[in-house]
């Protein structure tokens, strides 16, 4: 029940991540198509202001909350996706560094590295989930390896590419709704969910009989979820239905292989429950969980409410 | 070269980068608070404008260095599990509790507020505004606190029992106030402080000694903030000791052996002699007529201080000769406070070239906090070598090659994009 409990905060960490850290990727990989001019490139970048950091944040929670109520599967799996996880950081870093230390300076070299830095962690989170969902060679000693081959294997990549797809149509919903100008980033939303649909279709044929999914009935149903949801958001071009659909990629990944929270392919699966940290550690965290859990939600919701509005590039940057 | 020793250098090269920027983040930050409060509580336009700026030089320079800081430490907890996935087998139950709290209670609030904060001229109310920045001290503060509970848990392992070769937390309230964790906790503030105070002083200095007769005030806000941090730096230091004889005599034991360890001992008392001697120095020169004014206490407590810290540059204690050096520093403070020398020409000069030194100092205290604790992660109980991940030694070093020369790359044009904003004026 408790694990449960830290379970779901955990996929609402990462969740809330994929979301808010989803559109930031996209925006930098838009950066150059949107921001034709220096201008236009500075409301790009005003569009991420100030919740830039708070979105990172939701990463960084989750990695706490992972190593704090989970540290066996926490071990487990960033040990184990050791080169992919590094190829993220790397990419993570470089984006993070470079959207904050953009000034008028280097301007062009720093541009280069924003759009590099939403590139390859939102092509590495689909990895990420397309190698989970093939299952991992986790053997009696308990650890695994990923190898470049079965990143490389063409399900995996096909998640690699349409998450970048998917995030980037959210980046470009984002920029439509947030920019004073944002006719750029409109015309871009449909053809873009038009290639995120592509990539499921793509996705779902080529891992129809992926390992690592233990409930293929409930995986399905999630995945004709997301189609229905960005049918609707192809017409409205609705914020809510790609913030939806970036979100089911953490609601997929959970409900393929419940009761798991780690799939092997040599028959050494990972319960949550042996996943998860002592019950009397999970009691301490959860005191501390109850009061503060309201109190993240409730100032992430107060920095989004006081600078909700358009923006362009008059509005402030980082400088 | 094997697995173990590259991640323990991947690991000791991302703290330290972190490091650098965290203890200029933690000891700008309130700094800047207390300038924004001035500025939003002001009546007078003037002093409001004057204020006003100063929050926003002062800032600009915090949040550049904080870029690095935010980047470094996202690697440095993802590296825990990546590299070191059998600390999180072993004592995941117990070190992982404190590492989850940080980022929820405080890291998450930090990091949603500073974006608020930055965003926010002409948007939020003045009040709100400058509040949001305390809130913004407040949780890196207790953002340090939570990873000192981790970290002091692996210097001295509390709380908890070893069940089949597992630790089960069984006392999280003996964790909280784990004498390891506290002492450090108040060591690095007062050394941030240190650091913060004497980077404002220099650049302040810098200005002042162009003609631009604003930067006094921060000047004497400067020096006024590392002066005061001398004392509790060395201080909360030295109580150090003998809790280092008690729960880590294997950590004592290093010093004078020559390994790096002890020379990061050495290399961060001697720095830090001299930083604090500069400090005690540039109070008495810059707040002058205050001191003037209670010369009867000032005079034999800076005697005293600066006795102190002589005597430690000199003898590496001040033990024998404690009184006659002291005596002799009051009479020279004495000198300084009634016939001060034309020292204007060499104060920006001097207190620029000690910006880096409270680094240096911090660097080589933790080289020594984290190298003294070898072969041991968790002291007496699991050793690094057991608690590295199965990663190949290649994957560990095209990880280590990276992220090193990432970070150097980035770090250095950090402190250029700082450099170039210092000296430009408002």
């Amino acid at each position: 029940m408790v694990t449960t409990a830290w379970l779901v905060l955990l996929g609402f960490l990462l969740a809330g991540y994929f979301v808010l850290g989803g559109y930031d990727y996209g925006v930098q990989v838009l950066l150059p198509v949107v921001g034709r001019d220096e201008a236009g490139r500075r409301a790009v970048l005003a569009a991420l202001g100030p919740w830039f950091f708070g979105n990172e944040v939701w990463l960084v929670a989750f990695a706490g909350v992972l190593f704090g109520a989970f540290p066996v599967l926490e071990g487990t799996l960033l040990s184990g996706l050791h080169p992919l996880m590094v190829l993220l950081l790397v990419g993570l870093v470089l984006g993070k560094a470079a959207v904050q230390l953009r000034s008028r300076a280097w301007a062009r070299l720093w541009d280069v590295l924003v759009v590099v830095g939403g590139v390859v962690p939102a092509v590495a989170w689909g990895l990420v989930v397309g190698v989970l969902l093939n299952g991992v060679p986790r053997g009696a000693s308990g650890a695994f390896g990923v190898t470049w081959s079965m990143v490389l294997d063409p399900f995996v990549v096909a998640c690699g590419l349409t998450s970048l797809a998917l995030f980037t149509a959210h980046g470009a919903v984002l920029l439509s709704r947030r920019l004073v100008d944002g006719a750029r980033a409109r015309a871009l939303v449909r053809p873009l969910i038009g290639v995120v649909v592509v990539g499921l279709a793509v996705c779902l044929v080529l891992g129809w009989d992926a390992v690592g999914v233990v409930n293929p009935g409930a995986a399905l149903v999630v995945v004709g979820g997301v189609l229905v949801v960005l049918g609707i958001g192809y017409w409205r071009r609705s914020f809510l239905a790609t913030a939806c659909a970036a979100a089911s990629l953490v609601v997929l990944l959970g409900v393929a292989q419940y009761p798991y929270v780690l799939v092997s392919t040599l028959d050494n699966s990972m319960t949550a429950a042996k996943g998860a940290a002592d019950p009397a550690t999970l009691a301490v965290l959860s005191w501390f969980g109850v009061l503060v859990v309201p109190l993240v939600v409730a100032h992430q919701w107060w920095s989004r409410w006081a600078f909700r509005g358009r923006v362009d590039q008059r509005t402030p940057t980082y400088f | 070269m094997d697995a173990v020793l590259l991640a323990r250098l991947q690991f000791a090269g991302t703290t330290t980068v972190h490091w650098l920027f965290v203890v200029l983040a933690l000891g700008l930050v309130p700094l800047v608070a207390v300038m924004h409060t001035r500025a939003a509580l002001a009546r007078d336009p003037d002093v409001r404008a004057r204020w006003e700026r100063a929050t926003r030089f002062w800032g600009r320079l915090y949040v550049v260095n904080y870029a690095l800081g935010i980047v470094t430490g996202l690697v440095m907890e993802f590296q825990l599990g990546l590299q070191w996935s059998g600390l999180s087998k072993y004592a995941g139950n117990v070190f992982g509790a404190p590492l989850a709290l940080e980022t929820l209670i405080a890291f998450f609030a930090e990091s949603t507020f500073l974006g608020m904060w930055i965003f926010g001229w002409d948007r939020l109310g003045r009040r709100v505004h400058a509040a949001l920045l305390w809130l913004v001290t407040l949780t890196a503060y207790a953002s340090a606190y939570w990873i000192m509970v981790a970290n002091g848990f692996l210097q001295h392992p509390v709380g908890h029992e070893v069940r089949d070769g597992v630790a089960y937390l069984t006392d999280f309230g003996a964790m909280l106030v784990n004498p390891s964790a506290l002492l450090a906790l108040g060591h690095i503030t007062a050394g941030s402080l240190l650091a913060g105070g004497l980077f404002v002083a220099g650049i302040s200095a810098y200005h002042l000694a162009r003609g631009r007769a604003e930067f006094q005030w921060t000047l004497r806000m400067g020096v006024a903030v590392a002066g005061a941090s001398t004392v509790p730096a060395y201080a909360l230091g030295g109580v150090q000791y003998p809790l280092l004889e008690r729960t880590q005599p294997t950590k004592m034991a290093v010093l004078g052996s020559g390994n790096w360890a002890d020379v990061g001992h050495t290399v961060m008392l001697y720095v830090a002699y001299v930083v604090f001697l500069v400090a005690l120095v540039a109070v008495v020169l810059v707040h002058r007529k205050g001191l003037l004014r209670w010369r009867v206490l000032s005079v034999p407590l800076f005697g005293l201080l600066v006795g102190e810290f002589v005597g430690g540059l000199l003898f590496g204690e001040a033990g024998p000769y404690r009184v006659p050096i002291a005596v002799v520093c009051a009479v020279l403070v004495g000198v300084l406070l009634w016939k001060p020398p034309a020292y204007q020409r060499f104060l920006a000069p001097v207190l620029v070239a000690v910006i880096p030194l409270p680094f240096v100092a911090s660097v080589g205290g933790w080289l020594f906090r984290e190298g003294g604790r070898q072969p041991w992660l968790v002291y007496g109980e699991l050793t690094v070598a057991d608690a590295v991940s199965p990663v190949s030694a290649t994957a560990t070093a095209v990880s280590l090659v990276v992220f090193m020369s990432l970070f150097v790359a980035l770090a250095v044009a950090d402190w250029v994009l700082i450099a170039r904003f210092a000296r430009r004026v408002h």
